[in-house]
């Protein structure tokens, strides 16, 4: 069997949706352009923040909140699911800032120290656990989003519907009417928070908020793309608009349309290659993110080395006072 | 000095740009031996940006630098550069003593680690500003003007012809600045050429023999008595240094007609 | 100080030839074992019998100093991040040197993963310089694009025939008892060079890491220095895939190096303090991995690092939290203690000292305390043996109880009266403040002016007798002796 099957741009276009497969695909589409999307929102305002990796620190130590809540509850339960991913979230927040300002110990290493730590402790607890605890070290590593569960779901208007993409469907839907709503006070803590204290908007709210929202989001993403690969759809989307755009509500519509077409782009590839879908959607992202970089009409690089071949030697004459 | 002895400093048309706009335009300049030189300009005139230039730090687009007739590579070591205080992490595990001793790594070159003797010198380094009994505190536990000393021991340390300070009397104590200023004039005595970037107009006129006006361009180099008129700073600082003069102003009449507080 | 950092140098490396020295060879695997005692297991564990345990906690030390070395660069230059960057992109290349050789051939797979992560590495610069990308959202960028390159590449692998039995999995949490004679054979010599180079360029490597655009001026090669660093990260992470794994090892960098960080205030006691507690936590981690049945390593040696950095967070000497608060409490004791000092000296200072004994009530009303609290701190200041009763029972507190300053209570009470006061007159005379104003101020900097400071006061305002608000100021003689002669 060889590793990369040879690539006939027909079945790679139409080999998801024949032989019976489409209905499994269609689920995973439609759970990758909701995980992708509520990701890609949020991770706008980390991005803006400055705070991305915050979000790859929080989404690793969610595990031992998860594994703890598994462990105690022995159930699926999504309502204890989600208080466990939010107190830990909260926890690895709070235990960040309390390093970084109560010792000498500088912001990136305390955030180093913090999210290895507790991951390391859900690390241990599923392996030490093993059998109490319903996931694996592989669905942490890269999800499980190719095997949704179709054994539990709910008939809606005639169509069996299952229940983690309603779940991620009302998780995307709550996301997004918070981040409507206190849309002009995440812009403006964004931007300037000493503006936002002056107009009397509570920066340190907003800030945990964001965060509270964040855990949430991961949580629900954690079984589909896992800890490490949810980054990924955090920032990709919003950082390859930004090339794009330079305003953020149509950043924020792009990268919707960027979270759709990483997960329609992903499951393609990995059904050519055989691989690990939410792997492949990140890929997917990835290439693309390369592409608009290359070409994109503002920042792109040809454009700026075909500047930098035509401007050579030559410099815009000074604006002197 | 004969005429024979290369100039410290010799810049001709020295260009800078970042992503192609020109931050310094064509800059030549010949600095005498033995001089207390400012550089004066408007914030964001360049003045940091010309001394890292000069050093290699940030990379020209056109002309060239000579120390003592020679590129700046090939005589680095007789070179000693203060820089702003901010851009260091002062939390760094160091003490006073070692930071003074990096200012001889320049002449132990690779591999050779300090000796007796670079110990002696960056003590009596520390001894000229007055920081000898600080020489095994932790750099963190410094205030602001201690913090400055300590950089300047460090250039002394460094034993060179030519320093660049960039800013060295921002954030210090009136002691601290006076005290520095005093290590300034005595390194000029002694033949030194020092060049310092300084943004305070009423103190550059009594601190510095000559002058360098900058604001992208070189507006005028030359003796303080020359350069120090009201027409070229005002060709410096653009229209600014009239609406700072207002202010001053205002602020003077406001504070006489205060009654002090006693 | 050198001396102790000559000894523990000393015993690290007594320690590890013993390990390369102990020849007998025990024939068992970790896995066939663990059913037995804990006690048992320890001491099976620490006699090193086993080659495979031997290898593992060889392996783990030289890899805990490796990485405390470098790690402390890392730390102080605040980059952190890049060594979590770094490991994740890592993990194409050890893909990628699987499929070259079809078999886990150490080096294949070094000189992949070493090549992954510099380019990773590199396309973070390219990103953050050519466009407005933030440097940390261009480290998530890379950081997971590249691992989902690896992940895709690992699945594939798996549905190979020899992928599946490849072990390919061990890499992503490390497993020490996995350790060859080829992989330590790469750890010895990476932490070698490693040592080697920091030890020949320190001096470099520390003027780069402190101000690198000094070091540039004064012609040292700060960009060589930086990328030689980067190297070495990438080649520590490499060689510690096998045993601590790619998800955590950016950890074993950090955390041994910030615990290090919040010890001391010198690099080079730094260094040796990371790469100790880099060499505890490996070989903490490799026994509790050892104790359970192929249990992954990483995590063990990063929780085994995590406490050691919680210790250091919460006791360490000089930025510790828990000395932190002791300090403080017992400044604020001292302070209440000097202040009930001064409260007996202004009832004595009332009767013009004639009278010698203070009563509780006068004290609780001085204090404006009740009788309760005020006879609690009488209490205290009996303790410090300032204070003694006229009635010797102590628990005879009653009305008629009176309290006599001892000759150290009395000097303590003229001391804190005499700073307060001068303390005051400075403030009105030098400082032109109102002399109603200075009464708060003065109640802080009593506690806290020393001697020397004292003494330059009264210099400076020309031996004064009297404070602002016509008060005597206790002179100098007053502290000499045991009672004021009025």
């Amino acid at each position: 069997m060889e590793l990369i099957p040879t690539f006939d741009f027909k079945s790679f276009l139409t080999a998801p949706w024949i032989d019976g497969g489409w209905e499994s695909s269609i689920w995973i589409v439609i759970m990758g352009i909701l995980v992708n999307t509520a990701c890609g929102l949020v991770g706008n305002f980390l991005v803006l923040r400055k705070m991305a990796l915050v979000g790859d620190a929080i989404s690793h130590s969610l595990l031992p909140g998860i594994a703890i809540v598994f462990l105690l509850s022995n159930s699926r339960s999504t309502g204890l699911m989600v208080a466990g991913a939010l107190a830990a979230g909260l926890v690895t927040v709070w235990l960040i800032e309390f390093i970084h300002k109560k010792t000498r110990v500088k912001e990136d290493a305390a955030l180093g120290v913090t999210f290895t730590t507790l991951f390391a402790i859900g690390v241990i607890l599923i392996s030490v656990f093993a059998d109490h605890v319903d996931l694996d070290l592989e669905c942490v590593l890269y999800g499980e989003i190719g095997f949704i569960y179709f054994d539990d779901s709910l008939p809606l208007i005639g169509i069996e519907v299952p229940w983690p993409v309603l779940q991620m469907a009302g998780a995307l839907l709550l996301v997004t009417a918070l981040l409507l709503l206190f849309y002009k006070e995440l812009l403006v803590t964004s931007f300037d928070s000493g503006l936002a204290t002056s107009l009397g908007i509570p920066v340190s709210w907003a800030h945990y908020g964001l965060m509270m929202v964040l855990s949430l989001v991961i949580v629900f993403s954690f079984e589909s793309v896992g800890a490490i690969l949810v980054i990924a759809m955090l920032i990709m989307p919003s950082v390859t608009s930004a090339l794009l755009s330079e305003r953020l509500p149509n950043i924020l519509r792009l990268s919707v349309v960027f979270a759709a077409l990483y997960s329609i782009g992903g499951l393609h590839l990995a059904t050519w290659l055989d691989c690990s879908p939410a792997g492949a959607m990140v890929v997917c992202g990835f290439l693309l993110f390369c592409l608009v970089w290359l070409v994109s009409p503002r920042r792109g690089l040809i454009l700026l080395w075909v500047k930098k071949l035509k401007a050579r030697g030559q410099l815009e004459s000074p604006s002197l006072p | 000095m004969s005429p024979e002895t290369p100039l410290p400093l010799e810049i001709h048309d020295l260009t800078v740009a970042y992503h192609k706009k020109p931050v310094l335009y064509g800059i030549d300049l010949e600095v005498p031996a033995g001089n207390l030189i400012g550089i004066l300009g408007p914030n964001g005139a360049g003045k940091s940006t010309l001394i890292k230039s000069i050093m290699g730090l940030v990379p020209s687009s056109s002309g060239w630098v000579k120390i003592f007739g020679k590129p700046y590579k090939k005589n680095a070591k007789r070179v000693g550069y203060v820089p702003q205080r901010e851009s260091v992490d002062w939390d760094f595990p160091v003490n006073v003593m070692d930071v003074v001793l990096m200012g001889r790594f320049g002449h132990l070159g690779l591999f050779r680690r300090p000796g007796r003797k670079d110990k002696d010198i960056a003590m009596a380094c520390l001894e000229k500003v007055n920081m000898a009994p600080y020489a095994q505190r932790q750099i963190s536990n410094l205030s602001g003007g201690q913090q400055q000393r300590v950089f300047l021991a460090r250039a002394l340390a460094q034993e060179s012809d030519l320093y660049f300070l960039d800013e060295p009397f921002s954030g210090v104590d009136a002691a601290t600045e006076s005290a520095i200023i005093k290590i300034l004039k005595e390194l000029r005595e002694r033949g030194k050429t020092l060049i310092v970037v300084h943004h305070d107009l009423t103190t550059a006129k009594e601190y510095f023999d000559m002058l360098l006006l900058l604001n992208m361009r070189k507006v005028d180099f030359g003796p303080t008595e020359d350069v120090y008129t009201y027409e070229k700073l005002q060709k410096t600082y653009g229209g600014r240094l009239t609406i700072l003069s207002e202010v001053v102003d205002t602020r003077r009449k406001r504070s006489s007609d205060l009654p002090i507080e006693k | 100080m050198i001396k102790r950092s000559r000894l523990c140098a000393s015993l690290a490396l007594g320690i590890t030839s013993f390990l390369v020295l102990t020849g007998e060879i025990h024939a068992a695997k970790i896995s066939e074992i663990s059913d037995s005692h804990l006690i048992e297991q320890f001491v099976r564990f620490f006699s090193f019998k086993d080659p495979s345990v031997r290898y593992a906690v060889l392996g783990s030390l030289l890899l805990g100093t490796c990485c405390g070395l470098l790690g402390s660069f890392i730390v102080v230059r605040k980059l952190a991040l890049m060594g979590d960057t770094l490991s994740h992109a890592v993990l194409p290349g050890v893909a990628l040197g699987f499929l070259w050789t079809m078999t886990k051939d150490p080096w294949a797979i070094f000189i992949g993963a070493t090549i992954a992560g510099l380019l990773g590495t590199v396309v973070v610069h390219w990103i953050h310089t050519t466009t407005h990308i933030k440097e940390d959202s261009a480290m998530g960028l890379v950081l997971s694009g590249f691992y989902a390159i690896g992940i895709c590449l690992f699945t594939m692998i798996q549905r190979l025939p020899t992928g599946n039995k490849a072990g390919l999995d061990k890499f992503m949490f490390g497993q020490a008892a996995a350790l060859g004679s080829d992989d330590l054979w790469m750890i010895a010599i990476v932490t070698a060079a490693a040592g080697f180079l920091i030890l020949l360029l320190y001096k470099e490597f520390l003027v780069t890491s402190f101000d690198s655009q000094f070091a540039s001026a004064i012609g040292l090669p700060a960009n060589f220095i930086h990328y030689l660093l980067m190297l070495l990260l990438a080649f520590s992470v490499v060689i510690g895939l096998q045993a601590v794994g790619i998800v955590l090892i950016s950890a074993m960098l950090i955390t041994p190096a910030a615990t290090a960080f919040l010890l001391t205030d010198r690099m080079h006691r730094m260094l040796l303090y990371a790469s100790l507690f880099g060499m505890c936590s490996g070989l903490l981690g490799s026994f509790f991995s050892y104790l359970g049945n192929s249990l992954p390593t990483g995590p063990f040696m990063i929780i085994s690092a995590s406490m050691l950095f919680t210790l250091a967070l919460l006791f360490g000497n000089r930025y510790g939290i828990i000395p932190r608060k002791l300090r403080h409490l017992n400044r604020t004791h001292r302070i209440q203690i000097e202040n009930t000092l001064k409260a007996i000296y202004r009832i004595r200072e009332k009767s013009h000292f004639k009278e010698e004994a203070v009563s509780i009530q006068q004290f609780g009303e001085q204090r404006n305390l009740p009788i309760i609290e005020a006879e609690k701190e009488v209490k205290r200041l009996i303790k410090e043996r300032y204070v003694t009763l006229s009635k010797s029972n102590l628990d005879e507190f009653n009305q008629s109880q009176l309290i006599y300053l001892t000759p150290s209570g009395w000097k303590t009470a003229c001391r804190i009266v005499r700073n307060h006061r001068l303390w005051e007159l400075y403030l009105t005379e030098s400082a032109q403040y109102e002399p109603d104003h200075v009464h708060d101020d003065a109640e802080e900097i009593e506690h806290i002016l020393g001697e020397a400071t004292v003494r330059e006061l009264e210099r400076r305002l020309d031996f004064p007798t009297v404070d602002p608000h016509g008060k005597l100021i206790p002179s100098i003689i007053d502290l000499g002796d045991g009672h004021k002669a009025n």
